[in-house]
């Protein structure tokens, strides 16, 4: 991640090589032979050659990396037209089910009985996010805790800086005993489906009282704000005084920025860690096997030593038939492009975001669910 | 009637005989087109009157029509939560992840539980606050455009607040958000909430001040919405006042504000509480700039600073994710919410409309 650079080509480099390659096949294998992540880069089926416009709507954790694709691709592929949206993942759910956008990108999978009602939608892993906790303490740097604590702050049983359980964890810290203010997503948010899951996974009374979900019944705590979007809660945070918000990694950058904190979290080995390359992937290695071929998994509180606790697949919520070939093929086109560790899920654009590639078998499922798109 | 369908006496265009200035002309006899434009003309009459009871028709249509399709809607949500719905202060989409259940026929995730009793009060709240700013400062600004201002500047001060009617909501939402909220959180609220003393109704204007996101900034933000409604209205019914009592007031020895308080207001009372209530009919709808400015967090607010938000306002930023609950049940809690809002709606406009025809009715007896 943004820990480290080993940034090998730039996509100007894959263009070259793209454009100087006598056909598409013969730049696929230039391409997969440049390839870092180990992984066979598929080859990327050609997009229709009349003009297509794919609408893409849904998670602003999501979104930054849509905006840095949208023009690369657009510029191999001008026939493709990509228009992007952050509307949260909600949203990226909803209008993708009802036809209004063709991608939804979504931080969560489809419930159970969106699958049931709507057995033509796919789930398809992108990329791997995580989830840092930002803290707004002035002075108060590498603050410590853990997903009971943080459950406790939500429901507002902590309420200052200073608390006993706080100060537990950051021993010779002094900490200040500003009041706690709370923020939470206020439109439907993968970001609250992830950060729920985490909380209810860590402290029990969560888990009995507070479903998980893209919007969930938060408890009353005093003070408390809620925000639009993960650019919301970054600003509202960096307002605010003794706030605490649980925001997309892909927004590391601009927190820092603003000067907020970025908390250590305990993992389910009792280690603190934060979200980097390493600790992500060794979250997500722990659940390569097991994630299904739906890509429907949720990937909180890996048991594994050194992993980040709050990691998840970037899906792009999709309905297999759509309503024309040509709207399908350059779908198909563009996902593909997308998970290629050639192109987009080369490091120069995950590591931008903070995100890390899919493991080689979930890459091969991914792309066994864009061929399903019709 | 002649065979060609001509009424009898009609003189069909173009056959008025040859003249010197036609004479290069084709004949423009009872061709089909005069024909289609005779039938026209006949049928001018009817037409209109059709159209005229379809245009009297159709709102009424739209109103019964968008009221019925909610009711249906919201129907499994009635079920449901019940009475409970007005009353309940959890807004619980329940787990749409978890399992499905059914009560009552009615299939929604577990856990899913709507009380909108914080929105009812919070529309109610803003709206009320809306209005006790606004009031005043609407009818100072129209006495001042009548009465106070020489006509140049009364022409661009009622010019002004025309204006401020025309500005779209958005923008005084992002401004509220941006720059009006943390103004006030930082440098008016701490004053406020400093000088109150802990008795009941004061007690809710203490601290914490918050963040400038709230029920009173919420309030301020509206009021600033709806100052040209109430300050229009009450330009024009302030200039209907004769100025033969008003005259007669002052060579009694009234001060101008004797006259205003005595003669000119009692005289437009009714009319201005009718726009008062339409302006609070126009707060209570209002959408966008309230989901902006109040903090968007589902709660009775616990004191005047505080977060919260209102029936329109969460319609909007639930929306999306109540769309994701395949039940539909979420959507249906929204559809009663919106249901609840019309009703509130019709019923203000209705009454303002009420007192704002007595008033014109009495205006015409005088």
């Amino acid at each position: 991640m943004r820990r480290h650079t080993n940034v090998t080509r730039t996509p100007r480099a894959f263009r070259f090589i793209r454009q100087s390659a006598i056909g598409g096949a013969v730049a696929a294998i230039a391409l997969s032979a440049a390839s870092v992540a180990g992984a066979a880069a598929p080859t990327i089926p050609a997009p229709p050659s009349s003009a297509v416009t794919v609408a893409e709507t849904g998670s602003s954790l999501l979104y930054p990396l849509w905006n840095l694709w949208q023009p690369v691709y657009s510029h191999q592929y001008p026939s493709v037209t990509i228009s992007t949206a952050s509307t949260g993942s909600g949203a990226g759910i909803s209008q993708t089910l009802a036809g209004t956008a063709n991608i939804g990108a979504s931080d969560a999978y489809l419930a159970p009985a969106q699958v049931q009602a709507n057995k033509n939608a796919l789930n398809i892993p992108l990329a791997i996010s995580s989830q840092f906790i930002a803290y707004n303490v002035p002075g108060v740097k590498n603050l410590k805790l853990s997903g009971n604590v943080i459950a406790q702050i939500y429901q507002g049983s902590i309420t200052k800086w200073n608390a006993a359980p706080i100060a537990k964890l950051n021993k010779g810290v002094t900490l200040p005993s500003t009041p706690i203010v709370t923020v939470h997503r206020a439109d439907g948010s993968g970001d609250t489906f992830i950060f729920s899951q985490f909380m209810s996974a860590t402290n029990s009374t969560w888990n009995t009282k507070i479903p998980i979900g893209t919007t969930i019944p938060w408890p009353t705590v005093s003070g408390a704000l809620a925000e639009t979007g993960n650019s919301g809660m970054l600003s509202g945070c960096s307002a605010t005084p003794g706030c605490i918000a649980y925001i997309g990694v892909s927004y590391l950058q601009k927190a820092q920025a603003a000067n907020l904190g970025e908390a250590l979290l305990q993992n389910a080995k009792g280690q603190f860690v934060l979200p980097t390359t390493a600790t992500v992937t060794a979250a997500a290695a722990s659940f390569t096997a097991k994630t299904p071929k739906s890509g429907a998994i949720s990937m909180i509180n890996s048991s594994a030593k050194g992993a980040y606790p709050i990691i998840n697949y970037e899906y792009a919520i999709v309905l297999a038939n759509q309503p024309s070939s040509t709207t399908a093929s350059a779908i198909r086109s563009l996902l593909t492009w997308a998970i290629s560790p050639a192109q987009g899920s080369s490091t120069t654009f995950l590591n931008s975001v903070n995100f890390v590639p899919l493991p080689a078998k979930v890459v091969t499922q991914s792309i066994a669910q864009i061929k399903k798109i019709k | 009637m002649p065979a060609d369908g001509t009424p009898v006496g009609a003189v069909p265009i173009g056959v008025h005989g040859p003249s010197p200035s036609s004479a290069g002309q084709p004949p423009r006899g009872p061709t089909p087109w005069g024909r289609i434009a005779n039938l026209a003309r006949r049928n001018e009459e009817t037409g209109w009157r059709v159209a005229g009871r379809i245009a009297v028709v159709l709102p009424l249509a739209a109103l019964l029509f968008a009221i019925t399709i909610l009711a249906i809607k919201a129907w499994p949500s009635i079920r449901v939560n019940g009475f409970h719905f007005l009353t309940g202060s959890a807004w619980a989409p329940g787990s749409t992840y978890g399992s499905i259940i059914k009560t009552d026929g009615v299939s929604h995730p577990q856990g899913s539980s709507y009380g909108a009793w914080p929105l009812i009060l919070g529309t109610i709240q803003t709206s009320v606050i809306a209005v006790v700013i606004a009031l005043p400062i609407s009818i100072g600004a129209a006495f001042a455009i009548t009465e106070r201002l020489p006509r140049s500047a009364a022409r661009v001060l009622g010019f002004t607040v025309e204006l401020l009617a025309g500005v779209p909501s958005v923008v005084f939402g992002l401004w509220g958000i941006l720059t009006l909220g943390p103004f006030l959180a930082q440098n008016v609220y701490p004053h406020i909430a400093n000088v109150m003393p802990d008795v009941p109704v004061l007690r809710y204007f203490r601290s914490p001040t918050g963040h400038g996101e709230g029920l009173l900034t919420g309030g301020i933000v509206l009021a600033i919405m709806i100052i040209p409604i109430i300050t229009a209205t009450t330009r024009d019914l302030l200039r209907q006042v004769p100025s033969l009592p008003k005259e007669g007031a002052s060579s009694l020895g009234m001060t101008e504000w004797e006259v205003a308080r005595s003669v000119t207001l009692p005289w437009v009372r009714s009319g201005v509480i009718g726009a008062t209530v339409l302006g609070l009919g126009r707060a209570i709808g209002e959408t966008i700039a309230l989901a902006m400015v109040t903090g968007s967090i589902i709660q009775v607010a616990p004191n005047i600073y505080s977060p919260m938000t209102t029936i329109a306002a969460t319609i909007i930023s639930q929306l999306d994710s109540a769309q994701t609950d395949a039940t539909g049940f979420a959507i249906s809690a929204l559809a009663e919410a919106a249901l609840i809002l019309a009703v509130i709606s019709v019923v203000v406009n209705v009454i303002a409309r009420m007192i704002i025809n007595r008033t014109s009715r009495l205006g015409a007896n005088a």
